[in-house]
Formats: structure tokens, sequence, C-alpha cells
């Protein structure tokens, strides 16, 4: 079981070594944005695959951590792109 | 029995987050891509962590883990919206099949 | 006041009783951080102004999860087909929901449903990016608009 949680963590990582080269390189400005996109779902993928393989149960608090950190950045995020919407009339 | 079903669904859940970063090297432009990664890592995550909860030595545990969802589905819808518009605004235009 | 006190006091223990993972040695700092957060969400959100519906809230998020299944098969099936599966396009629709926190849920939850991106949203239209514009894309933007709607308890 362990080996299995500890393979799809190593899949995840590599994964997200590999998406976050594509969108670093991304024909536009705005693939370079996709990368806050992949630390919030990947990352925490990771690091709650990582708790129990490396007996450390911590790691999920800092799962958390980073996915309220996460949420509270995408909402303001996106707040503000809804607020300048409302603002602007074009 | 649930070990078995746990074990599924990491698997699962590996292959959604497979089937976002297939998305992201192959669709063609950033509003596409923001569809694959957005839907299909939330997918992936939410099995992997139901896959993991299910090992959970207590409830408690697992609900912690469960926790995590819906945080990060608010933090892709968010950061999915602020990004498409950011591309629109940039006179980012979206790509088009070609149409017999 | 006394019973969404107790309520909101409930809803935060079990949030503590979870973060600690269901021991008990913590509870005196749990019991201060319980009760700064009740006071802080009574503060916040006096009660008797809640927006939302609770037989609504849990229809919306029975209508969110299964469309977000959906929404991760339909685009996981389509990222293995390449972009051959792709007919992308921008459509604008009319918005129904009044503004204000409906609409703002509306335009962000659409990136989590099958097809559908939010794009761009004024004070009468809602621009939308499409993955495949042959799918019932606004038929499925208008349900979401439904769900959202019950919500708030706005519902037609």
């Amino acid at each position: 079981m362990t080996t299995l949680v500890l393979a799809v963590a190593l899949f995840l990582l590599a994964n997200l070594a590999v998406a976050l080269i594509a969108a670093a390189r991304g024909p536009t400005a705005a693939d370079g944005m996709l990368v806050a996109l992949l630390i919030g779902t990947t990352g925490t993928g990771i690091l709650v695959l990582l708790a129990p393989v490396m007996h450390l149960p911590a790691l999920v608090d800092v799962a958390l951590v980073l996915a309220l950190l996460a949420a509270i950045g995408g909402i303001a995020f996106a707040k503000r792109a809804w607020q300048r919407t409302e603002g602007e009339h074009d | 029995m649930i070990e078995w079903l746990s074990m599924a669904l990491l698997l699962v859940g590996a292959f959604f987050f497979f089937a976002g970063t297939v998305g992201l090297l192959r669709f063609p432009d950033v509003y596409s891509r923001l569809h694959a990664l957005a839907k299909a890592d939330n997918l992936g995550l939410g099995c992997v962590l139901l896959g993991l909860a299910l090992q959970a030595e207590s409830i408690a545990v697992a609900l912690k883990l469960l926790l995590i969802w819906p945080l990060v589905m608010a933090a892709s819808a968010g950061i999915s919206f602020a990004i498409a518009r950011r591309a629109d605004r940039l006179g980012i235009t979206p790509w088009r099949q070609e149409r017999p | 006041m006394i019973r969404s006190t107790f309520l909101r006091g409930l809803a935060f223990g079990l949030l503590w009783w979870i973060l600690a993972e269901g021991r008990l040695d913590g509870w005196l700092l749990g019991g201060v951080a319980v009760a700064a957060a009740t006071w802080t969400s009574l503060k916040l959100q006096p009660p008797g102004k809640l927006p939302m519906r609770l037989a609504g809230l849990v229809r919306f998020l029975r209508f969110f999860l299964w469309n977000s299944l959906r929404g991760g098969f339909q685009v996981a099936a389509m990222a293995l087909r390449g972009r051959a599966a792709l007919r992308p396009g921008i459509i604008e629709l009319r918005v129904m929901l009044p503004p204000g926190e409906a609409r703002i849920l509306l335009v962000n939850a659409l990136g989590l449903m099958p097809g559908t991106l939010g794009v761009d949203l004024n004070d009468t239209s809602l621009r939308l990016h499409v993955l495949d514009d042959s799918l019932p894309v606004v038929a499925e933007t208008r349900a979401l608009e439904t769900s959202i709607a019950g919500l708030f308890g706005e519902a037609p």
C-alpha cells in the first residue's frame, strides 16, 4: 500500500515538473499564470500523499494551509478581476 | 475491501492528473488549457483525497483530508476565471478549429 | 441570537475537532479559538441576515459536485483525443441572475462545469469560452443559474 502511495506521489511530482515547464514556456503571457493553478491542485496532492509515506502527519496540515491560502488568493484574484469589470464600461 | 477501493481511487486520481497534464501539453491555447487543468486536476485531487481518507486512522483525520477539497476547488475556480479574463484583456484570441 | 450563537459555536467546535485530529489535549486553546471564531462570525455576519438557504445549499452542492465530475471526465476524454476533439468558441449570454454574489459565484463556478469557462462579466452579459460549441453549453449554464438562484433564495 505504502509503495502505491509513494508511486502516485512521484507520478504527480513528474506531472507537476512537466506541467510547470510547459506552462512557463507557453506561447502567451497568460500561460505562465497557469502555474498558480498547478501549485494549488498538484502541490496539495503531493503533500497529502507524502504524509503517510514519510510518517509526517503534519504534512496534511501543510496541505490544508496551502489549500486555504490558494482559496483566499483565488477568491481575491477573481474578486479583483470582477470589480474591475464592474468599474470599466468598455 | 476498503483497501482495494482506496488503491483504485488513488490510481483513478493519478489518471486524472495525467489527463490534466496531457491537456496542458496538447491543447492549443490558454483557454482550453485552463479547462483541462481546472476540471481534470480537481477531480484527480478529489479521488486522491477520498482514497487517502478511506485509509485514515480516525474519522477526524479523514474529514481533515476531505476539508482540503472544497478549498482547492474554490481556488481553482477563482484563479481560472481571473486568468481567462486577464488573457481576454491582453487580447489573446482563442484558437479555432478549421472547419471544412 | 442564542440559537445561531449555539449553532455557529457547534460548527466551529467541530472544525477544531477535525483540525486537532480528534485529540482532546488541546481543548483550552481550542475553546479560546472556537469562542473567538464564533464572536468574529457573529460580528461579520449578524444572524438573520444570512443570504443563503440551507435546502438550496444542499441542492446546489449536489448539482455542483455531479457536474464537476462530469466536467472532469469530459475534459479528460478530450485531452486524450488531442486537439481534434476541440471545437472551441466564445459565446455571449444574457445573465439572468441579479448583480452581486450570485453573479460572482456563477462566473467562477463555470470553470469547473462541463465544457464552459467564464471569461468576462458585465452589467448585462456573460462571455464564455466553450470547448466544444456543439455541446449543450447554454442549457448547462442556465441549469447552473437556476441552481444558484435557488441557493440565494431567488428561485422563480
